[in-house]
């Protein structure tokens, strides 16, 4: 690990209203590590997301993507700083093919402007090459490579799940956001799901998941920040949440000691 | 021999099409000059539309910017035709501007009315303008200057036209096939996910507005003389409604669908009108349904132009 | 400003009448997130269905007394609604396609019953006779046409009636829940199909009627249509679609803004024809959600 922390994010604080979505929520990602976000429904695990994908601003607090602010900064500003998240729900663009899917998500790697196009200026035709290349292995590398030719709409939804992580990947992110993507996947997707995430995480893209499923969290973190009421509770390793009573008691309940086990014989 | 095979592709077009010109008889000249000025249009519309999904209706409102721009500053205001070329241009796109930057903030139809508002102000700043723009009944009487000490009469004039449709359907084709087209067509398909690959929506839509109504400037420029007359109601809300017809019909997206609903859609009347007599524009308005409930991939879906899409 | 009183009149006859368009629009809109352009059609039908039961000058020339030829309009409009319905936006709706789609589709409907206005009733203007006749009536310093007043007492007895509906019975509530979520309220029972139907079937009837309300004033005409759906609309806007008094509100302040600057404001009275496309682009950018607010979330 780098000394430097990718992602840095200090007393984050967001309310609406009277509502207070988190409190002084705070903690580190480095290149390379698989951080998890865990906690009951409501406890501000999307809130979290949002302020980190600009969705909005935070009442208090910021967040620092490789040592620059990105609180308050656009949504699409961020992407091409190098954070990209997937969404809980798949949001595939219907009317283009899979490539062109995976094409959007390299949008901001283009660096042709406007008269750049209408000139066919050849550099332009080298990033559109490079980026379909780029896309092509992409489709092997998440597994959808059966799929190619596919229209999206006949994606079936843990396909659309590998399409929302190769668009992630199609920008070169340092960093990747994934809402739930364990959810709604078979058994056999999501041990996929998993080689997949180590696989990302090995090429030094740091990666913060928000998931339910501790089956499939547990011993794919290596790290786990647990929220509840908008504050955080405890951050520590896997082994070291399942045993920490407060998280047992507000989340985990009794499946803890066998998490706890499976943990540490792994 | 692939880099060959589309220059030529093209050049055969424009030769077939302006070859046509030569063979057409007064009457049949206005006929295909005027569906080339549609066909100009449609392209234009039918990348707003189509394919960055935003419903405007303004686009008649910047031809006719565009028509009235060249004609009083070059008949009116005598400037050499280059210059006032120029200046029209730079008007319908300034003024594109103008309008895209708030209108694209809006949503939907909200987006849609907002530009009908801004074409029937148009219109009435149009029938309201007297001498200027020649009120109700418009400005008449002028014809194409020599430009560059050439005079454009008869077929030639025709090739300009197609000249005309080819620009602008080399123009949308570019972007369409580049990076642009594809942040135009994720953010009609869904906004919040194309921000978060890093689409900057606000400032696409802006560029996509701007440019597609420019280019019905563009072809507002070449009706001004295809009847020598321009007024009012030829840029006026019913054949706006046509031109969004002819765009669906042909099929949403497809440069090549809106060709066809265009050439289908202009041609119909001429066909129908003996047969039918007044009122044949009910079946306009049955087709528009049709193609919306049954084939929502308009005549580009049925010929295949396009691979089959889910309907918009 | 000695006329003050009589654009008083006008000015409220013709707010009654952008308030009738904007409550047909609205009552479609509210269940459905669907804008029919079409009600404009809608109104011209309804005047030219009048004529019809009415005069002679219209096939089937009835001749009718009044009353029945208002119930002849609403049957009418009632059963052209529900078709349109069934059988252009249902099909639509059920497939989940965006709303884009009903919304173009009803353009396309929009030609259609223009189109078939012109090719049943002929390009003339037909006059229609006002149903006590054309005499001036004043009230007070308040003095118009009979038929003004006609206008603004039947609008303002709709909206009583609508206003109850929706406040006081089981349908009415029904509807509400359908309009602030078709989830929910399917879940719960409400037939969506149904209330949809109903839905375009008033919105036609109170488009109808409107059309009827006016024609004695502006005789009925296959281009009154497209300028009734745009003032309309504007004054939908204006008054904020969550609400029926909205409706009424909004068509009143265009009236209101529309004849009062003609009159008073120092520009040419062309100009003055581009009011309501002035005042819809203020709202739509700066109170898009008009004067009056929704009920509920929206």
């Amino acid at each position: 690990m780098t000394a430097q922390p990718l992602i840095r994010a200090q007393g984050l604080t967001k309310r609406f209203g009277g509502l207070v979505a988190i409190e002084d929520v705070g903690f580190e990602l480095y290149p390379g590590e698989i951080l998890a976000l865990i906690g009951p429904n409501g406890a501000g695990k999307t809130t979290v997301f949002n302020l980190l994908g600009g969705v909005f601003a935070p009442t208090a607090g910021s967040v620092a993507f490789a040592g620059e602010r990105l609180d308050g900064m656009p949504v699409h500003h961020i992407a091409g700083r190098g954070l990209v998240r997937t969404f809980q729900h798949n949001m595939p663009f219907a009317s283009l093919s899979l490539t062109d899917n995976i094409l959007v998500g390299r949008h901001t790697r283009f660096t042709g402007t406007l008269f750049d196009i209408l000139l066919g200026r050849a550099r332009m035709r080298r990033e559109e090459d490079d980026a379909r290349r780029r896309a092509v292995e992409l489709i092997g590398f998440v597994g959808l490579g059966e799929r190619a030719g596919s229209d999206v709409s006949t994606l079936l939804f843990g396909e659309g799940r590998l399409l929302e992580v190769a668009r992630a990947l199609a920008g070169d992110p340092r960093a990747m956001l994934l809402d739930e993507p364990a959810a709604g996947l078979t058994p056999a997707e999501i041990t996929r799901l998993v080689d997949l995430i180590r696989a990302i995480a090995a090429r030094g893209i740091a990666v913060l998941l928000i998931e339910h499923d501790m089956h499939f969290l547990l011993p794919l973190a290596q790290r786990v920040v647990v929220l509840n009421f908008g504050r955080t509770i405890a951050q520590g390793t896997p082994l070291e949440i399942t045993r920490n009573p407060a998280v047992v008691q507000a989340y985990l309940g009794e499946a803890a000691s066998g998490f706890a086990q499976a943990l540490s014989h792994a | 021999m692939r880099r060959f095979y589309k220059p030529v592709l093209w050049l055969a077009g424009i030769a077939g099409a302006s070859a046509i010109a030569f063979m057409l008889g007064n009457y049949a000249t206005d006929v295909y000059r005027k569906m080339l000025i549609w066909i100009a249009l449609a392209l234009s519309f039918n990348f707003l539309f189509g394919i960055a999904g935003q419903v405007a209706f303004s686009h008649f409102a910047f031809a006719a910017i565009g028509a009235y721009a060249i004609v009083i500053l070059s008949v009116k205001l005598s400037l050499p035709f280059g210059v006032a070329f120029v200046l029209a241009i730079i008007l319908c796109t300034v003024l594109a501007l103008v309008v895209a930057i708030p209108a694209t903030r809006l949503e939907g139809f909200y987006l849609a009315l907002a530009t009908l508002a801004f074409a029937q102000l148009v219109t009435v700043v149009l029938n309201e303008g007297g001498d200027v723009t020649g009120g109700t009944g418009g400005i008449a009487g002028y014809r194409l200057p020599a430009v560059f000490g050439v005079t454009i009469r008869g077929p030639w004039y025709t090739v300009v036209l197609v000249l005309l449709v080819a620009f602008t359907l080399f123009i949308l084709r570019r972007l369409d096939q580049s990076y642009f087209g594809r942040a135009c067509r994720a953010l009609r398909d869904n906004s919040p996910a194309a921000a978060a690959m890093g689409v900057d929506i606000a400032r696409t839509k802006v560029i996509a507005f701007t440019v597609a109504s420019a280019l019905a400037g563009l072809a507002g420029i070449g009706y001004a003389y295809v009847d020598n007359v321009i007024n009012p109601p030829v840029f006026g809300l019913e054949n706006m409604f046509l031109l969004l017809f002819m765009v669906i019909v042909g099929g949403l997206g497809s440069p090549l669908g809106a060709i066809a609903g265009t050439v289908f859609l202009y041609l119909a009347p001429f066909l129908l009108e003996p047969l039918v007599g007044p009122g044949f524009l009910v079946v306009f308005g049955v087709l528009v349904v049709l193609t919306i409930l049954f084939r929502p991939g308009g005549l580009a879906g049925l010929l295949s132009l396009v691979p089959a899409r889910k309907p918009a | 400003m000695a006329d003050l009183p009589e654009l008083i009149v006008s000015a409220a006859a013709s707010g009654c009448i952008y308030a009738l368009m904007a409550l047909a629009y609205l009552l479609i809109l509210r269940p459905t997130a669907i804008i029919n352009f079409a009600v404009g059609e809608w109104a011209a039908t309804g005047a030219f269905v009048g004529v019809a039961a009415l005069t002679p000058l219209a096939w089937p020339r009835l001749e009718w007394p009044y009353a029945a030829a208002l119930l002849v309009v609403l049957v009418v409009l009632g059963l052209l609604g529900w078709a349109v319905e069934v059988l252009t936006v249902r099909p639509l709706l059920r497939r989940r396609a965006a709303v884009i789609s009903p919304i173009l589709a009803l353009l396309g409907v929009l030609v259609i019953f223009r189109e078939s206005l012109t090719l049943i009733f002929g390009a003339d203007p037909l006059p229609s006779p006002p149903p006590f006749g054309f005499a001036r009536v004043a009230i007070g310093p308040f003095a118009g046409a009979s038929q003004q007043f006609v206008i603004i007492a039947a609008t303002l007895a709709l909206f009583l009636a609508v206003w109850l509906f929706f406040e006081r019975t089981v349908w009415g509530r029904a509807f509400e829940a359908v309009a602030l979520n078709r989830r929910a309220a399917a879940l719960m029972g409400i037939n969506l199909g149904r209330v949809t139907a109903a839905a375009f079937a008033a919105g036609a009837m109170v488009a109808g009627l409107a059309g009827l309300l006016m024609s004695p004033l502006t005789s009925a005409h296959y281009t009154m249509g497209l300028p009734l759906a745009i003032q309309g609309f504007t004054a939908l806007v204006i008054g904020g679609v969550g609400r029926v008094e909205g409706a009424l509100l909004g068509g009143l302040v265009l009236a209101f803004a529309e004849q009062l600057g003609a009159r008073y404001l120092p520009i040419p009275s062309g100009l003055t024809l581009g009011f309501p496309f002035v005042l819809l682009i203020i709202f739509l950018f700066f109170r898009p959600t008009g004067l009056i607010a929704a009920r509920g979330a929206n």
